[in-house]
């Protein structure tokens, strides 16, 4: 397999990755970056777990090759608290108990903020329209509904998703 | 008290067993699975996969060191396959590998002779064959053949149930370390710290004190990781066998082929009512679907059939129950494990003998309701079930009566959509209903910072017990929560625990941690009277940190407490046990009383229908449920949520398909599971007030199983309007897909 070296900025930094060419974006950030909050739930665009910006677009990232990520921007849920200070959406997932194993949560997290930096005052239909790839087979949505709208009343706060 | 590992999962800083730091030299397992239904095996050809890229080791059943077994119940499952094969997607060999592609690449490359033999696919061809596991069972209580003879109405029928997969999101997996002195350690997603840790130590041929099973948290399991342990053992061999660390993590889609689900169920049944309604004589026989080895589907049989006279009084009963032998993948525990199937029968029975009587079904279910000092099938009494009071807060809150007049009129208005409405009594007994299982043990250790950790069987998945049990500890000790830290569940702190399952993880450890805590409380008691100069303990207490004497804050925290306990040489470690008492079913008579309680809870479901698409929408879901005196709201609702929409999948879009051959044709991309769009516009749970349970920690009520059976409600509710446009064809199956709607109007 050939191997590419592909240079990437990751949460903010400047990294220099070698990866097989049919290596995935998920693959690299867990494996590669180490960053482990990115989950696998299908590995094939199902679920929405391994959600991450990509250029300020929410992706699936087991649909995304690493190599196609060279000279990218991308960020994870790592990166949605600045300075150990939560993102209001992180807070208001917490503030309605929308978790429960905890599987699917960064890939919502990500879904939810990159809808909230570019319609900072959704519909519940548009909510719906922009989540309904992130599946949760644990809490049956209300809260997470719940939580979305709510970090949208309450003013989403600067976007940290994309790159604008 | 909310999630105690929701800051970190918002994070994500939570670590699954494959976000461990990968330790050095560790490889990949990967399994190489059969593509026959059923045969004798002549000859593997393993060659290819040998000499695959990155491949370190293959090994077949030649190569275990201990039992080739990893039968749950009965001995019935090889790890690896000797001579014959069941089902596709049985294990033949396991691959080694240097990385989790490599291994499953070199996986498919391996090549069986096999000798076909006929697959058996239908539960009531395996009857006909004689292919069952275990016994059949039979349960009589009155006469039903009397009974029936004297019934104004009796109405019977032919039903079906699908398959349910649990797309838990974590698939299987584990990470298996060799440790020194031949022992192992183990950390795996699994509900079943005692049972795994003994299929691994008997496949590995270690006394089980050579083996550490360590489980930190898992991303959901819902059942499905109660009973396989063909994913948690096959790295571990692999690992005992090379000295390396090894991984095993099973992609989605060999998950979904080859892992149990929720077992389909056939059943007949015959009902017989009086002149008013009444209830008098039920009769139904239960198949069950069990796949090629027997695995939990006894166990969850038995639960099927001691829940077949659901949420009712039924004076005359009788009801057969076999599980059929067929060649799929072994079908094992999914939430409700068995019940949600029993409960479908007599509900559908009821719905149906209404329709025939010109009575709304509600007014049926109503009249026949069980409550306290009615006697269910096999002799136990209902008491404290406030299943009266559930339904009477529902109706409350909605007015039955009036929904029914509201899609009466709509239906009687229009022809092209229709609407259809559905209330689901839930009752539903607490209790492993094996009786040894019903036990627990917690180890609580208080350090001299007055830090306090707690280990118990309990596994968290997801469902929030370790929070219950943080809560229950903190509570008892008369501290402050965030002092109290609830460890991994480890089989070396609390040995052969039973699964956290059947809705009873925290009841059984919460009561044994409860006990630990008392106990420490008495030591420290007796400790802080000597210290105060006061030789009664019983005038001490300990509140929010501060012991009182008398009733009175003194200047003794209790960090300064436990630090001065320990200088003095008391002891600050304890362990407790819990058995739930009273609890006994002869399997002969098929009576006793099997179960602690009873979880009871009453829905109403309302659906829109669009007769020329065939396609619904849910339209509002209003639950009432008892959860006893509640050890956090929070977690219970989410609880309730959860799987009352788990329920719905199962009943509407959860559909799994199979090739003629066996073969499971449905991947990730084609099953549906419940999204966002499928959440009705109004999803109301309401808990019920002021209620008691004696028989659980804290007064509490289990939670994790019950309100599924709520989901059912979705299924009935499209019935409803499906049968408002045409009679004249028979209950359809669940699920009812959209497909199936639109077959049974226009088909
Ligand atoms: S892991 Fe990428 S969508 Fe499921
Ligand atoms: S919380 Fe478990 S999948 Fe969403």
């Amino acid at each position: 397999m050939a191997h590419h070296k592909i240079s990437v900025t990751v949460n903010g930094s400047v990294e220099s990755v070698d990866v097989p060419s049919n290596m995935t974006l998920l693959t690299m950030l867990r494996e590669k970056l180490g960053l482990t909050g990115t989950k696998n739930g299908c590995t094939a665009g199902e679920c929405g777990a391994c959600t991450v910006f990509l250029n300020g677009e929410p992706v699936n990232s087991c649909l995304v090759l690493a190599v196609e990520c060279d000279g990218a921007e991308v960020r994870t849920v790592e990166s949605l608290a600045r300075n150990g200070q939560l993102d209001p959406i992180q807070q208001s997932v917490i503030d309605h108990n929308a978790v429960q194993c905890g599987f699917c949560t960064p890939g919502v997290l990500i879904s939810a903020r990159a809808l909230l930096d570019r319609n900072p005052d959704p519909t519940e239909e548009e909510i719906r329209d922009a989540l309904v790839g992130n599946l949760c087979r644990c809490t049956g949505y209300i809260r997470i509904l719940d939580a979305v709208k709510d970090a949208a009343r309450v003013g989403a706060a600067p976007g940290t998703g994309g790159s604008r | 008290m909310k999630n105690v590992d929701m800051q970190m999962h918002v994070r994500g800083t939570s670590q699954f067993v494959d976000d461990l730091a990968a330790p050095a030299g560790c490889l990949h397992a990967a399994l190489v699975t059969s593509r026959v239904a059923r045969g004798r095996i002549r000859s593997l050809d393993l060659a290819e996969v040998l000499a695959a890229p990155g491949v370190v080791a293959v090994y077949t059943h030649r190569d275990v060191p201990g039992l080739n077994e990893v039968g749950h119940v009965l001995r019935d499952q090889p790890l690896l396959a000797v001579d014959q094969v069941e089902y596709i997607g049985q294990p033949l060999a396991l691959v080694v590998a240097e990385s989790h592609q490599a291994a499953w690449q070199a996986a498919a490359l391996g090549r069986a002779d096999i000798e076909e033999l006929p697959a058996v696919l239908d539960p009531r061809e395996a009857l006909a064959q004689g292919m069952i596991h275990g016994q059949k069972r039979i349960l009589v209580s009155g006469d039903p053949d009397a009974a029936f003879q004297t019934c104004r109405h009796v109405v019977q029928g032919r039903l079906a149930s699908g398959p349910q997969e649990h797309f838990y999101f974590e698939t299987q997996r584990a990470l298996a370390v060799p440790t020194e002195h031949d022992t192992i350690k183990v950390h795996a997603s699994t509900q079943s710290p005692g049972a795994f840790h003994r299929h691994l130590a008997e496949v590995l041929g270690l006394p089980m004190h050579k083996v550490e099973l360590d489980i930190r948290r898992l991303g959901g399991a819902f059942g499905g990781k109660e009973s396989t342990a063909v994913w948690v053992v096959a790295p571990a061999l692999a690992a005992f066998l090379l000295k390396r660390p090894v991984k095993l993590v099973l992609p989605r889609n060999h998950d979904i082929a080859t892992s149990g689900k929720r077992h389909p169920y056939e059943y007949d049944y015959r009902i017989g009512l009086d002149e008013e309604g009444q209830i008098l004589a039920y009769e139904v026989d239960l198949y069950q679907h069990a796949g090629a080895c027997a695995d939990i589907s006894l166990a969850v049989l038995g639960r099927s059939f001691l829940h077949a006279s659901g949420a009712y009084r039924i004076p005359n009963i009788r009801v057969r129950a076999v599980s059929c032998r067929t060649n799929i993948p072994p079908n094992n525990a999914f939430r409700g494990f068995g019940v949600p199937q029993g409960t479908f029968a007599i509900e559908a029975a009821v719905t149906h003998a209404a329709e025939v009587l010109g009575v709304p079904a509600a007014q049926l279910k109503r009249k026949n309701l069980a409550g306290d000092g009615d006697v269910l099938p096999f002799g136990m009494v209902l008491e404290n079930t406030n299943s009266g009071r559930c339904w009477e807060t529902l109706d409350a809150r909605v007015d039955l009566a009036a929904r029914h007049a509201a899609v009466a009129e709509y239906n009687r208005t229009h022809t092209d959509s229709k609407r259809g409405l559905a209330v689901v009594p839930v009752c539903f007994g607490i209790s492993f209903a094996q009786t040894a299982l019903n036990q627990a043990g917690a180890l609580v250790n208080i350090f001299v910072d007055g830090s306090v950790e707690v280990s118990t069987g309990a596994v968290e998945m997801g469902q929030g017990v370790n929070t219950k049990i943080q809560l229950v500890a903190a509570r008892t000790l008369g501290i402050a929560p965030d002092r109290v830290r609830v460890h991994t569940t480890n089989t070396s702190r609390v040995p052969n625990a039973s699964p956290t399952s059947a809705s009873t993880g925290a009841d059984l450890n919460g009561m044994a941690t409860k006990y630990a805590c008392e106990d420490l409380l008495t030591r420290l008691r007796r400790f802080a009277g000597q210290h105060l100069g006061h030789d009664d303990p019983e005038q001490i207490t300990i509140r929010e940190g501060v012991v009182h004497l008398a009733g009175k804050p003194t200047e003794l925290r209790w960090e300064k407490l436990v630090a001065a306990a320990q200088w003095a040489r008391v002891d600050l470690s304890s362990h407790a046990f819990y058995a739930t008492p009273n609890l006994h079913l002869d399997p002969k008579t098929e009576r006793g009383r099997p179960f602690a309680y009873y979880s009871c809870g009453t829905s109403l479901t309302e659906v829109w229908l669009d007769c020329v698409r065939g396609t619904y929408r849910l339209e509002s879901v209003e639950v009432v449920h008892d959860v006893g005196r509640s050890l956090s709201e929070v977690i219970d609702r989410g609880q309730v949520a959860g799987g009352v929409m788990q329920g719905i999948g199962w009943s509407t879009v959860e559909q799994l398909r199979y090739a003629p051959d066996g073969r499971v044709l449905t991947g990730a991309n084609a099953y549906k599971i419940p999204d966002l769009k499928s959440l009705a516009p109004h999803f109301a749970v309401t808990l019920l007030e002021n209620s008691q349970n004696p028989n659980a920690v804290c007064n509490s009520k289990a939670v994790g199983e019950p309100p599924l059976i709520h989901g059912l409600g979705a299924w009935f509710a499209i019935l409803d309007a499906l049968r408002s446009v045409r009679r004249d064809k028979d209950l359809p199956s669940l699920p009812l897909t959209p497909e199936k709607v639109f077959m049974y109007l226009h088909g």
